[in-house]
């Protein structure tokens, strides 16, 4: 079971990193970067291809990371930021960003082909052994690197002027920039973290996952569904998302079979949109209420006793 | 006031051009019989790729109902079409039954699928009902991957379809026949709805439901019901696309729910031909542009990121921008006035008085006993005897959070034909009280009744058929309508059986009749607050806020209701504008309308209102005469801060 839960973890902490660069986006723009799987693939791709040129490792991973945060930046500028200017609630960027993820696919297949290229081996594949449960080095700091982004993410959001500012524009851009927020740069920002957190996410997967232009997709989806899960008001969230997301996989193909992780994740997340349409780990979310609702009432009962 | 100017005068004839439009669609519908003669035909390949991208199109169309319409953005549309497809083809393969039998049978199927989605649409909204939606698509497509009866991943083989009997041979393929006639019947129903009186409504439902609700649509019945109506097509587009070949779990994936929406977000959402447009570009292209497949691709992708970012409104908008500029150039403005000679609306039972509202229509009227009726107008029909009080709230309680009581037994009571401020500082509960009124909210204890009958837990909606219409603090009304289209709104619930009525709308005489009906009401209700012809036809996007209120008060009264609720009427408006306001509202109270104002505005107040209410902090301060609430010690103390 822990072995189980483990591994689910270390599966889910790449969900919740891709989840979390959906939701950094949306959180400051409103707007749902679909080719956010496709920066992963492409931080893979160049790691990939730098390393299998003979760069050393630490330089093609930083060109992996580099890759999808600019790409991310070049998205914001030549996909998403016209159409908000001309309506900033329309779905269009749904369009514009699908248009970008398929030019990307395709332009990874037409450089590097459609079959699957090795990727560096960051670390020796050594076992370690916790309680019983053996998890590689690599999966260990997957979620040890997923975790760290989520408090270094909280931090920033909580206590930095900037990241306060990003919380004012995503409910009132308009009211944001008249108190002198600069959109502009919370959206190129947003749209950057965005881009890293799927080249982290991509780096992380790659020596499992190798390299291949259709990653993207795959991982997209899954980061999406995390994205779901954990909430979409709230970037942290979807961490929560992805590790749920990822041991409900696993559980599910350990117990059930392994076709069922293709299926049982959603049928626990529409689940949870049934209950809480707005992701389980969002304050003020349904069942959040309902387990504050059962803790206050004995606070009540002895209240009125008094 | 006593000048009395029959309706009839006002109201327009058929249109002059009627006769040349229906000439028009006869034309259009001719040669879609044509083209359609013609492809059936045609080759197997040139059938092959038309008929795929008319399945798609019924499929655009049928999600821009729900997408572009009523704000629904749905990407359940795959796997309802797999539904459709996978059902006919079971039925028919596995089961033996005839597929015009699986036809209804299918269709209807997938309608209450569609309304199991719709109901959902009323828990979660926007964002996340795209999302939950994209989960209904990837667990249908979970299950035709992996259940036998749907063939796996290799899929199921279509059913075959019947040639036509010998006799009919000569049209050709029957099949061509059977997808076009799909897309006919498709195209027929979601134009009708897009020309009926229904349409706005759907708007309203998407950008501001409390006005929808407020002119009487029942807005959670009419999503469910347009939801499953475009399921229901969405299960005809997946019948006729089990008979064009093999289908497999790959055609209904996320990336094809995804791709409908697509089509209708690239042809251009909510327009007529813009889905079509779309369906047709995206399913042709891949086929009809032939090079290296990844190149092709980024061709698609490229065409996707520029069309949106040049052309936001899609294809249809590109056009529609070229079309608007031909036509500035070339055609100078032209008069939209028609000669106004014939029709009776049906809201005007009595007649109608040089302003435009006639004596209100339930109740109030008739020159009664105890009401007080100032400037009775002449004509009207004797109203039945009705209580002396209009409106009445007794004991009413009400918190938002528990244990924090926005109202706290409060007592309302306002008479026949007077106007009745509610007046009191920020947070004493006014609005409250309004929309608890108007059925926004339903109060936890006390009742509410209107001319005796209790409405404390009846639905908003059902407000305007008991005379009672309401304005909001914010007006909240269809941006992309024109003035006139958002005060027509305001006659919804004066019209019968618009819904079932607006799938065939533009065929039904009597519908086009209450169309041209509700125009001419609706213009002359404008022509009442003031707004003439350069307003009514303006978009509502395009007006100031001043005119914006005075065309939620023209909405709210069209319908002649019998009690008015204005939420702070005054809300920035101009000087002029306020007078007017003040106007307005006592030629209403002439006409035996009873009117609620909640404002801050205490000079409009005291000066217009008869009666005055006044609430602090939840609690009832004061109710009597605008000389006695002005007098009140208690009222200077908590209102006027003295």
């Amino acid at each position: 079971m822990l072995q189980v839960v483990l591994t689910g973890l270390s599966t889910g902490a790449i969900y919740g990193l891709v989840g979390m660069g959906f939701a950094v986006v949306f959180y400051v723009t409103r707007v749902i970067n679909f080719a956010t799987g496709q920066l992963l693939m492409a931080a893979i791709m160049v790691t990939a291809a730098l390393s299998a040129g003979h760069w050393p490792v630490v330089v093609a991973v930083a060109a992996g990371l580099l890759t999808s945060t600019l790409g991310g930046v070049v998205i914001y500028f030549l996909a998403v930021r016209p159409v908000l200017r001309f309506n900033r609630l329309s779905f269009a960027w749904l369009v514009s960003t699908l248009g970008v993820a398929i030019i990307l696919e395709s332009a990874a297949a037409l450089i590097w082909g459609t079959s699957s290229l090795s990727f560096p081996q960051l670390l020796n594949g050594r076992d370690v052994n916790i309680f019983g449960a053996a998890l590689t080095w690599e999966q260990i700091i997957t979620i040890v690197i997923a975790l760290g982004t989520v408090v270094a993410f909280e931090v920033v959001h909580r206590r930095t002027l900037f990241g306060k500012l990003g919380t004012a524009i995503s409910s009132d851009p308009e009211m944001a920039a008249a108190l002198g927020a600069n959109v502009t740069l919370h959206a190129v920002m947003a749209f950057a973290v965005g881009g890293l957190l799927a080249g982290i996410a991509g780096v992380l997967v790659g020596p499992i996952s190798f390299a291949n232009p259709y990653l993207g997709e795959t991982y997209g989806i899954y980061g999406f569904i995390a994205l779901m899960i954990g909430g979409i008001e709230r970037p942290a969230a979807s961490m929560g998302g992805g590790f749920v997301l990822g041991i409900l996989a696993t559980l599910a193909s350990t117990y059930i079979n392994p076709q069922a992780a293709d299926w049982f994740p959603f049928v626990v997340v529409l689940a949870v949109l049934l209950v809480t349409p707005n992701g389980i780990f969002v304050s003020g979310g349904a069942l959040r209420r309902r387990f504050d609702a059962l803790r206050r009432k004995p606070v009540a009962a002895s209240g009125s006793a008094v | 006031m006593t000048t009395a100017v029959q309706l009839e005068r006002i109201a327009p004839v058929a249109r002059p051009g009627g006769r040349a439009r229906s000439a028009l669609w006869t034309g259009a519908l001719v040669a879609y019989l044509v083209g359609t003669g013609v492809l059936a035909h045609s080759s197997s390949y040139e059938q092959g790729l038309l008929l795929v991208a008319a399945v798609y199109s019924i499929l655009a169309l049928s999600l821009d109902l729900v997408a572009g319409a009523t704000g629904l953005y749905s990407l359940g549309h795959a796997g309802l079409f797999a539904l459709g497809a996978y059902g006919t083809t079971i039925l028919s393969t596995h089961y033996g039954w005839n597929i015009f039998l699986a036809l209804p049978v299918t269709v209807l199927a997938v309608g209450l699928v569609g309304v199991v989605i719709g109901a959902l649409s009323l828990r979660v909204s926007g964002l996340y009902f795209a999302i939950t939606t994209l989960i209904f698509t990837i667990i249908v497509n979970v299950l035709i991957s992996d259940l036998n009866i749907t063939g796996g991943y290799t899929g199921l083989a279509s059913p075959p379809f019947p040639n036509f009997p010998h006799a009919l041979s000569f049209l050709g393929s029957s099949l061509a026949w059977a997808v076009c006639g799909a897309l006919l019947i498709t195209v027929t129903l979601l134009w009708s709805i897009r020309s009926s009186a229904l349409y706005p409504a759907l708007l309203a439902i998407r950008d501001s439901e409390p006005f929808a609700s407020s002119v009487g649509v029942r807005t959670s019945v009419t999503r469910v019901v347009i939801f499953s109506l475009s399921a229901a097509l969405a299960g005809l587009a997946g019948w006729t696309f089990s008979f064009l070949g093999f289908i497999t779990p790959g055609q209904f994936d996320s990336t094809a729910a995804v791709n409908i929406l697509v089509m209708v977000i690239l042809g251009g959402m909510n327009t007529r031909t813009g889905p079509i447009f779309g369906a047709v570009f995206i399913s042709l292209f891949p086929t009809v542009v032939s090079m290296n497949p990844l190149w092709q691709e980024i061709l698609f992708g490229s065409i996707f990121l520029f069309v949106i970012v040049f052309f936001p409104e899609g294809f249809v908008g590109l056009l529609a921008r070229g079309g608007r500029w031909l036509r500035t150039k070339w055609r100078p403005q032209r008069g939209r006035a028609r000669p106004l000679t014939e029709g009776t609306p049906k809201v005007t039972e009595g007649t109608l008085n040089a302003n435009g509202w006639g004596p209100a229509r339930k109740g109030a009227g008739g020159a009664k006993v105890d009401v007080t009726v100032q400037g009775q107008t002449d004509g009207a029909t004797p109203a039945p005897l009705l209580p002396r009080v209009a409106l009445e709230a007794r004991g009413i309680t009400f918190s938002y959070v528990k244990g924090v009581k926005a109202l706290d037994n409060v007592d309302f009571v306002v008479e026949r034909g007077s106007i009745h401020g509610l007046i009191g500082p920020n947070g004493s509960g006014k609005s409250t009280l309004v929309n608890l009124l108007s059925g926004e909210l339903s109060p936890q204890q006390g009742t509410i009744s209107i001319n005796g009958e209790r409405i404390e837990h009846r639905p908003a909606w059902q407000r305007p058929g008991l005379g009672l219409m309401r304005t909001f603090q914010t007006a909240g009304m269809v941006k992309e309508l024109t003035t006139r289209d958002n005060v027509g709104l305001g006659l919804f619930s004066q019209f019968r059986f618009i819904e079932a009525r607006s799938v065939i709308w533009p065929m039904l005489p009597s519908a086009r009749r209450d169309s041209r009906r509700m125009a001419a009401v609706a213009s002359t209700s404008l022509s009442a607050v003031g707004l003439g012809e350069p307003w009514s036809a303006s978009r509502l996007a395009d007006v100031p806020h001043g005119i914006e209120q005075l065309t939620q008060l023209a909405a709210a009264c069209a319908s002649q209701p019998s009690i008015l609720v204005l939420d702070e009427p005054l809300a920035g408006l101009s000087a002029g504008e306020v007078d007017e306001v003040a106007t307005i509202a006592r030629r209403l109270k002439a006409d035996g309308v009873t009117i609620i104002v909640v404002e801050h505005q205490t000079r409009f107040i005291f000066e217009v209102c008869d009666a005055v209410t006044v609430l602090a902090a939840g609690e009832l301060v004061k109710a009597g005469s605008a000389a006695e609430v002005r007098a009140d010690d208690r009222v200077r103390e908590v209102y006027l801060g003295l």
